[in-house]
C-alpha cells in the first residue's frame, strides 16, 4: 500500500493507494502536535501500517517554526565585518510611502552573531586565511554558553570557495559534537550575501525542530510496525527519503502547496495535458503555478515572513483570493476583496461562528452558486440568511441589490486571481491561452471558467477528489534534488567557456549522484540542467533551461541564441554581442521516479443527482442545471452550462458557453464555445 | 457613460498591476547598478493626456512630476502628430526634469491606430557625460554636469537603435555600453506597459479604458480630499536647514508655510534662501516632488494609488531664483539634499497638528559614494546611494539603516562588489550604535561602510549633507546623530566634508558614516524593555543608556 499524509493549517487529508484501489480520509490538523493529526488520520483511513511500502509525509512544522518563532536557538558564524547583515538587508523597503516602516524580523538577535577573522575574494581566493588556533579559543567562549542548538555558518564569498567554513564547521564538530551545524555552501551557493545568509540562518533554524519532529514520527511508526519507505516532501516539488532531511529541512517549508502542484500534474498529465496552469482555491489565498510540458516553474527564490531563502522552489504566486476573503469597499468608494480574511475562525458568516462581515463563500451562497444543502458534500451546516444578512450593508453603500453586490464581489476575487495568473505567464512571457487551467482546493473550480474567460484559456481540466489533491501529489512526486552553484563565466571566451560549463555540470553531477546514492537512490536518475544568464552589467538572470541531448556538443554560440530568445521572451529586447553575455549560476536537478504512479480516479462517489436551481450570474437570475459528477458521465455529448456539478468537497460552475464532459481518467473537462 | 463598479475595480488593479510590471521588468533588465541594484528609476502609465494613472511605486521623488516633464514636450509636439515608434525625451531641470541624470522616455500606446495612452520611465543613468565621471561635485552651472536632453521627440527606428541620436549619446558619455543598455531597458519597458494597456483595451474597448481612467484619477483625489478633510483648518510653518553650499559654512534655510484648507493643501516655500553656486539646487519639479509625498506619506494610508489625481488637491509653491526653484543655468546634481529640506519642512510644519501621523526628522539625505578609476580599457565607475536612520513616531523607533524617505534604492551587495570591482574592497558594512537620537521611540541607526583601497588613480566624489545640523528631535526625543567622512592613510586621519571630491591613494581606508534619525517623545519615558534590548543587542551603549 501506498499513503501520503498532509498536515495543513486546518485538515489533515490522507490518501491511500492499494491495487487501484484508493481511499481518502480528512482530519482535522493539530496545530501544535502535527503528528497527532497525522496518526490520526492513518486511524481514520482504517490504515495497517505495517502493509504500507511507501509512506510520503508533508507538513507545515518548518514553515510554522518560522512564523512563530519556535526554531531552534541558533548562532550565526560570519566574517568580520559583517556581522549586521541580517538587519541591514538590502536598504530598500517594500512600502515606499510608510513612514513607520519596519524590517521584516531576522530569527536570531544581534549577539547570536560572532564574526570569524577570515576573507575570501569574489574569485575565490583566501585574502585572510583562517587562523585555527584563535578562531577555535573564540568559538568556545562563544558556544560554550550551551545557549545554541544550532550553528549557521556562512561566510563572505563562501559561495565562490567554502574552504573556511569547511574549517570552521570541523572547528565546531570537534568541541562541540551535539550542535547541528549547517554550512552557506551546502543550502545554497549563490551569490548576494544577504539572501545567502538569510537562507542559512533559516536552514539553521529549522533543522533541529524537523530532525527532532521526524525522529518522534518515526518512532511513532515503528512502534505500528511500520517497516516501509518513508519519504518527505519538499518545496521544489519532489520529496526526499526522510534521511536526506537531515541537511536539507528548509526544503521541506511551503510543501503543501507544492504538493497540490504535482497532483495536478499527475492527474491532467493521464489525460494527455502537460501545460498547466494550476488554480489552488482554499479558504484564506489561491495559488497558482505555471507548468510547460509536465514541469512546474522553478523559482530561485521565495521568502517566509519578509525574510528571503535561495533555494528552488516552484515557482507559485499566492494571492489573498479565498473563500474567506472579506468584500469590502474603500474610502474611494471601491469594491475590493480581501487580503484581509475570515479565515477558518470566525469563517465566513454562513457558518455562524460569528463571522460578520460578508466573505466570498457567502457571496456564492447569496448568488446560488453554493447550495447549503451541499456544502462540504452535505456534512457542514451553514446559515444563508446569515450570508444575505452581511452583505446588506455594502449592497446600500454600493447601491446594488444583494445578489448584484455578491456577483460584483465575486468577479473582483475572479480579477485578483487573473492577476496571480498573469504574474506567472504573461509577466514571464507565456501566453495563457496555450495552457490549460487546472482548478484545484474547495473553491477553485467555482472561479474557474470566469477566470479562464478573462484570460482566453478555452480548456478546464477537474480533477476528481479535488480536495485531498495535495495528499495524492505526495504519492505521485518524485524523488528530487537541487545542486546550484555561483560560477561567472563570459560567453566572449568561446570554446573554453562551453568546455567549462561541461567540467562544471559534471562535477555537479558527481556530487548530486553520490548524494543519492546514500540516500539509497541509484536507479534511473533524470537530470535537469540550466544556467542563470545575463548580459554582463545586469544584476538579475534569466534562467535558460539547457536539453540535456545538447549539452555534449554545447558551444557558446548556441548558449548566446538560448539565452537571448529567454530574454526577449520575458523582457522584449536583446542583443547580438557574443562579448555582451555571461553565465552567472548553475543549476542541476536530479530525480528518480517512484516505482508505481497511480491514478486518483477511483473513490469517486457514483451517486447520480440531477436537478435544477437558480443562480446568479453576471446581472441575472438564471435557470441551471444541477448535477453530480457520475451524472455527467451519463451525458454523451456533454452538459451545456449553465450548470452547477456538486462533487463532495467542491462545486463546479459551468457558465453559459461552456460544455463539460467527463473524460476516461474521470477528469471533467470543460470546453469554451468561443 | 460610466463604467460599472466590477469593470472599474478590473482596469484600476490592470492599470496598477502594468505599472508595476514596466518597473519590476525595468530593474531586473537594467545594466548600470544604480538601476539594477539600487532601483533608483520608476515607471507609470499616462492617460493620452499625460496624466500619470498608475505607477509602480519605486522611487517617491521620480514619481511626483512626471507630469510636468511630459508636458513641455506635448506643448512643442503635440499628441495629434504623434505616430508609432515615435517618443519623447526630457531631462532638461529648468523645463520639468529633474537632474540630468534622471532621463524621462515617453512611448505613446496606440490601440487601432488611436492614442490611448503613454508608458513613461525614468531611471538614473550612472554616467551623461559632464566634467567628470559620475558626479561632478565642482560643476558651477548645469552644462559641465552632463548632456542636456530639451523636451523633444524622436522615432525609434529613424533616432535611436544605431540612429542619430543613439550615436550622439553614447559619444558623449563615459560608459555608454551601460548607459545605452538602461535606455533599451526604458523603451522596452515602456512597450510592455503598452501591450498590457491594449490588452485592456481589446477586452473592456478603449473607450471604457479612457472612462476607467478619469474615474481612476478622481478616485485618487477623492480619496486624497476625504484624508485632507479629516485636518482642521490652518496655517501652520516648519523650517528646516542644509549644512552648507559645500563652498562656505553657512547653513541654507529652507521654510514652508502649510495651510490646510477644508479638503486642499498649500505649501508654500516663501522664505527659503536663495540659489547657490553649487549642485544642491533643486529644480522645481523636484521641490513639488518632495512636498506632495511628505503630505501624501503623512495624511493618507499607503494604499491609495498615487496619481495625477492625488496631486490635485495639493498645491506647491517656490519662489522663483530660490534653491527651491533656481534660474538657469544653476548646478542641481544634489538636489535630493534640498528636497529632503523641503520635505523635512513640511514634516515639522504638520507635527503640532498630526503629531501622531508626523515621524521625527531622520538622517533624510542621499549620501553618494562615487569610486571611479580610469584604467587603459575606459572608465569603471562604482557609484552606490547610502540612506541613514529614520524618524521615530508615536509608533515605535525609526527604522535603522534604510534609504531615505523619498528615495528608495537598494544597496550593492558587497559579493556583487567583489565579482565587478578590483580597485576596491569592502571590509566592514555595520550598523553604528548610539546613532539614533534618544527619545519614548529612539532614532533609526545609521551606518557605515569601510572601502579598503586596493588600486591607484581612484577618486572619490560624494554628497551628503547632516555633517553638522543634526536631525532635531520631536515632542521631547533627542537629535539624531551626525553623519561623517573619513580617510585614514597611515597613521593619518583626513576628515572629508560632506560634498567634495577627493583622490584616494592605494592602502587608503575609506570610512563613510551616515546619520541616525531623531527620537519622539521624552528619552525617560522609554520602556525599560527597549532600554534593556538596546543595551543587549549592542544598538547602545552602556554610557549612552544611562542618559
Amino acid at each position: 500500500m501506498r499513503v501520503g499524509v498532509e498536515v495543513g493549517g486546518t485538515f489533515t487529508d490522507l490518501v491511500a493507494i492499494e491495487d487501484g484501489r484508493v481511499r481518502v480520509a480528512k482530519v482535522p490538523s493539530v496545530p501544535a502536535r502535527p503528528d497527532e493529526g497525522a496518526m490520526a488520520s492513518l486511524a481514520a483511513g482504517g490504515i495497517d501500517l505495517a502493509t504500507v511500502a511507501d509512506l510520503v509525509h508533508g507538513s507545515t512544522v518548518a514553515t510554522n517554526a518560522i512564523l512563530e518563532r519556535k526554531g531552534a536557538p541558533v548562532a550565526l558564524l560570519t566574517t568580520r565585518g559583517f556581522r549586521d547583515v541580517l538587519f541591514l538587508q538590502r536598504h530598500n523597503r517594500t512600502q515606499i510611502y510608510d513612514l513607520f516602516y519596519k524590517k521584516p524580523e531576522p530569527v536570531l538577535a544581534r549577539r547570536d552573531i560572532l564574526e570569524i577573522d577570515e576573507r575570501m575574494n569574489g574569485q575565490g581566493e583566501v585574502v585572510e586565511a583562517l587562523d585555527e588556533t584563535a578562531t577555535a579559543a573564540q568559538l568556545a567562549e562563544f558556544l560554550g554558553t550551551g545557549r545554541y542548538k544550532s550553528v549557521a555558518i556562512c561566510l563572505l564569498n563562501g559561495y565562490a570557495e567554502p574552504k573556511h567554513e569547511r574549517q570552521l564547521a570541523a572547528l565546531v564538530a570537534k568541541q562541540f559534537p551535539d550542535l547541528t551545524i549547517t554550512c552557506s555552501a551546502d543550502v545554497t551557493r549563490e551569490f548576494r550575501e544577504y539572501e545567502r545568509t538569510s537562507t542559512t540562518t533559516l536552514a539553521a533554524y529549522v533543522q533541529p525542530v524537523i530532525d527532532s519532529y521526524l525522529r518522534r514520527f518515526e518512532s511513532q511508526l515503528a512502534e505500528q510496525k511500520f517497516t516501509g519507505r518513508f519519504s518527505i516532501m519538499q518545496s521544489n516539488g519532489g520529496r526526499l527519503p526522510v534521511a536526506g532531511m537531515s541537511r536539507n529541512a528548509i526544503t521541506s517549508l511551503f510543501s503543501g502547496p507544492a504538493a497540490g502542484v504535482m497532483g495536478a500534474v499527475r492527474q491532467a498529465g493521464l489525460s494527455g495535458y502537460g501545460d498547466l496552469i494550476t488554480l489552488d482555491m482554499g479558504g484564506t489565498s489561491t495559488d497558482v503555478c505555471l507548468v510547460a510540458d509536465g514541469k512546474p516553474n522553478l523559482s530561485g527564490e521565495t521568502e517566509v515572513d519578509g525574510l528571503p531563502i535561495r533555494t528552488p522552489v516552484l515557482d507559485i504566486v499566492t494571492v489573498g483570493a479565498g473563500g474567506g476573503s472579506i468584500c469590502w469597499q474603500d474610502d474611494g468608494g471601491m469594491l475590493r476583496v480581501g487580503p484581509e480574511s475570515a479565515g477558518a475562525d470566525p469563517g465566513p458568516a454562513c457558518y455562524g461562528r460569528g463571522g460578520t462581515r460578508p466573505a466570498i463563500t457567502d457571496a456564492h451562497m447569496v448568488r446560488g452558486t453554493i447550495r447549503a444543502e451541499e456544502f462540504l458534500g452535505g456534512h457542514m451546516d451553514v446559515d444563508k440568511d446569515a450570508a444575505a444578512n452581511v452583505f446588506k450593508d455594502l449592497s446600500e453603500n454600493l447601491d446594488m441589490s444583494l445578489e448584484e453586490t455578491a456577483d460584483s464581489a465575486v468577479r473582483v476575487a475572479d480579477a485578483n486571481i487573473v492577476g496571480a495568473i498573469q504574474l506567472v505567464s504573461t509577466e514571464r512571457g507565456r501566453d495563457p491561452r496555450d495552457y490549460v487551467l487546472v482548478p484545484f482546493g474547495g473553491a477553485g473550480p467555482l472561479h474557474a471558467a470566469r477566470v479562464a474567460e478573462e484570460l482566453d484559456i478555452s480548456t478546464i481540466l477537474v480533477p476528481p477528489n479535488a480536495g485531498v489533491l495535495s495528499a495524492y501529489g505526495l504519492l505521485a512526486s518524485d524523488f528530487l534534488q537541487y545542486e546550484t552553484l555561483t560560477r561567472r563565466i563570459a560567453l566572449s571566451e568561446g570554446e573554453a567557456a562551453a568546455d567549462q560549463v561541461q567540467t562544471l555540470f559534471g562535477e555537479m553531477l558527481d556530487r548530486i549522484t553520490r548524494s543519492f546514492r546514500d540516500l539509497g537512490i541509484m536507479d534511473d536518475l533524470t537530470y535537469s540542467y540550466s544556467l542563470d544568464m545575463r548580459f554582463i552589467g545586469q544584476a538579475f538572470e534569466i534562467t535558460v533551461d539547457i536539453d540535456a541531448d545538447l549539452l555534449p556538443g554545447m558551444t557558446a554560440g548556441t548558449l548566446l541564441e538560448l539565452f537571448n530568445e529567454a530574454h526577449n521572451r520575458v523582457f522584449s529586447f536583446g542583443e547580438s554581442g557574443m562579448h555582451r553575455a555571461e553565465i552567472v549560476s548553475f543549476r542541476l536537478g536530479a530525480s528518480a521516479a517512484p516505482e508505481v504512479v497511480p491514478a486518483l480516479n477511483e473513490g469517486i462517489s457514483d451517486k447520480v443527482v440531477k436537478g435544477q436551481t437558480q443562480i446568479f450570474d453576471r446581472g441575472e437570475w438564471r435557470q441551471c442545471v444541477l448535477l453530480s459528477r457520475a451524472a455527467i458521465a451519463l451525458e454523451t455529448n456533454g452538459v451545456p452550462g449553465p450548470a452547477l456539478v456538486e462533487d463532495g468537497t467542491s462545486t463546479i460552475f459551468v457558465p453559459n458557453d461552456w460544455t463539460a464532459t467527463v473524460d476516461d481518467q474521470d477528469n471533467i473537462l470543460l470546453k469554451w464555445k468561443d | 457613460m460610466a463604467v460599472n463598479t466590477v469593470d472599474q475595480a478590473v482596469i484600476s488593479q490592470g492599470l496598477i498591476a502594468a505599472a508595476r510590471e514596466m518597473g519590476v521588468k525595468l530593474v531586473r533588465s537594467a545594466y548600470s547598478p544604480v538601476v539594477r541594484e539600487a532601483n533608483d528609476c520608476s515607471a507609470a502609465l499616462m492617460d493620452r493626456f499625460g496624466n500619470v494613472v498608475a505607477q509602480a511605486e519605486l522611487i517617491p521623488m521620480q514619481l511626483g512630476p512626471i507630469g510636468a516633464t511630459f508636458r513641455p514636450c506635448a506643448d512643442l509636439f503635440p499628441t495629434d502628430t504623434l505616430v508609432e515608434g515615435d517618443f519623447y525625451i526630457n531631462n532638461d531641470p529648468f523645463q520639468g526634469g529633474q537632474h540630468l541624470q534622471d532621463v524621462f522616455l515617453f512611448s505613446p500606446i496606440f490601440f487601432q491606430g488611436v492614442l490611448v495612452g503613454f508608458g513613461a520611465t525614468v531611471a538614473h543613468h550612472l554616467d551623461l557625460g559632464g566634467g567628470a565621471p559620475g558626479l561632478n561635485p565642482d560643476a558651477r552651472d548645469v552644462h559641465q554636469e552632463g548632456i542636456i536632453f530639451p523636451p523633444s521627440k524622436y522615432n525609434m527606428d529613424h533616432d535611436w537603435n544605431g540612429g542619430p541620436l543613439e550615436r550622439l549619446v553614447r559619444a558623449n558619455i563615459r560608459v555608454p555600453d551601460q548607459t545605452i543598455g538602461d535606455f533599451n531597458a526604458q523603451f522596452a519597458a515602456n512597450g510592455i506597459g503598452g501591450a498590457r494597456v491594449q490588452d485592456l483595451c481589446a477586452r473592456f474597448t478603449p473607450d471604457v479604458v479612457l472612462e476607467a481612467m478619469d474615474e481612476l484619477l478622481d478616485y485618487s483625489e477623492r480619496r486624497m480630499r476625504a484624508a485632507i478633510s479629516e485636518l482642521p483648518d490652518g496655517v501652520f510653518y516648519g523650517e528646516d536647514f542644509l549644512d552648507d553650499d559645500g563652498i562656505s559654512d553657512e547653513p541654507l534655510r529652507i521654510q514652508a508655510r502649510v495651510e490646510i484648507k477644508g479638503d486642499t493643501v498649500i505649501v508654500d516655500y516663501e522664505g527659503t534662501c536663495d540659489q547657490v553656486a553649487t549642485n544642491v539646487n533643486c529644480p522645481y519639479a523636484s521641490t513639488v516632488a518632495a512636498g506632495l509625498s511628505c503630505v501624501k506619506s503623512v495624511l493618507t494610508s499607503p494604499d491609495i494609488p498615487f496619481n495625477e489625481g492625488s496631486k490635485r488637491a495639493i498645491e506647491v509653491r517656490a519662489p522663483y531664483g530660490s534653491i527651491l526653484n533656481p534660474r538657469r543655468p544653476a548646478p542641481v546634481r544634489a538636489r535630493m539634499l534640498s528636497a529632503y529640506r523641503a520635505y523635512n519642512a513640511v514634516m515639522k510644519a504638520l507635527a503640532p497638528t498630526a503629531p501622531e501621523k508626523v515621524i521625527a526628522s531622520g538622517f533624510d539625505s542621499t549620501e553618494i559614494i562615487v569610486l571611479s578609476q580610469l584604467g587603459v580599457d575606459g572608465y569603471q565607475i562604482y557609484l552606490e546611494i547610502l540612506g541613514g536612520g529614520y524618524g521615530a513616531s508615536n509608533q515605535g523607533d525609526g527604522c535603522d539603516a534604510v534609504d531615505s524617505p523619498l528615495s528608495n534604492c537598494s544597496n550593492v551587495p558587497v559579493e556583487a562588489m567583489d565579482m565587478e570591482y578590483d580597485y576596491f574592497r569592502v571590509e566592514d558594512y555595520s550598523l553604528v550604535p548610539d546613532s539614533g537620537g534618544a527619545g519614548r521611540y529612539r532614532g533609526g541607526l545609521g551606518f557605515q561602510r569601510r572601502y579598503h583601497i586596493l588600486g591607484d588613480n581612484v577618486t572619490f566624489a560624494t554628497y551628503s549633507d547632516r555633517f553638522r545640523l543634526a536631525p532635531e528631535g520631536l515632542f521631547g526625543g533627542a537629535d539624531g546623530v551626525c553623519a561623517s567622512t573619513q580617510v585614514l592613510r597611515g597613521d593619518e586621519i583626513i576628515n572629508l566634508p560632506s560634498k567634495v571630491s577627493f583622490p584616494l591613494l592605494k592602502g587608503d581606508i575609506l570610512v563613510a558614516r551616515t546619520g541616525g534619525g531623531a527620537g519622539y517623545g521624552e528619552p525617560g519615558e522609554r520602556a525599560e524593555d527597549d532600554v534593556a534590548r538596546d543595551l543587549e543587542e549592542g544598538f547602545m551603549s552602556r554610557a549612552e543608556a544611562a542618559e
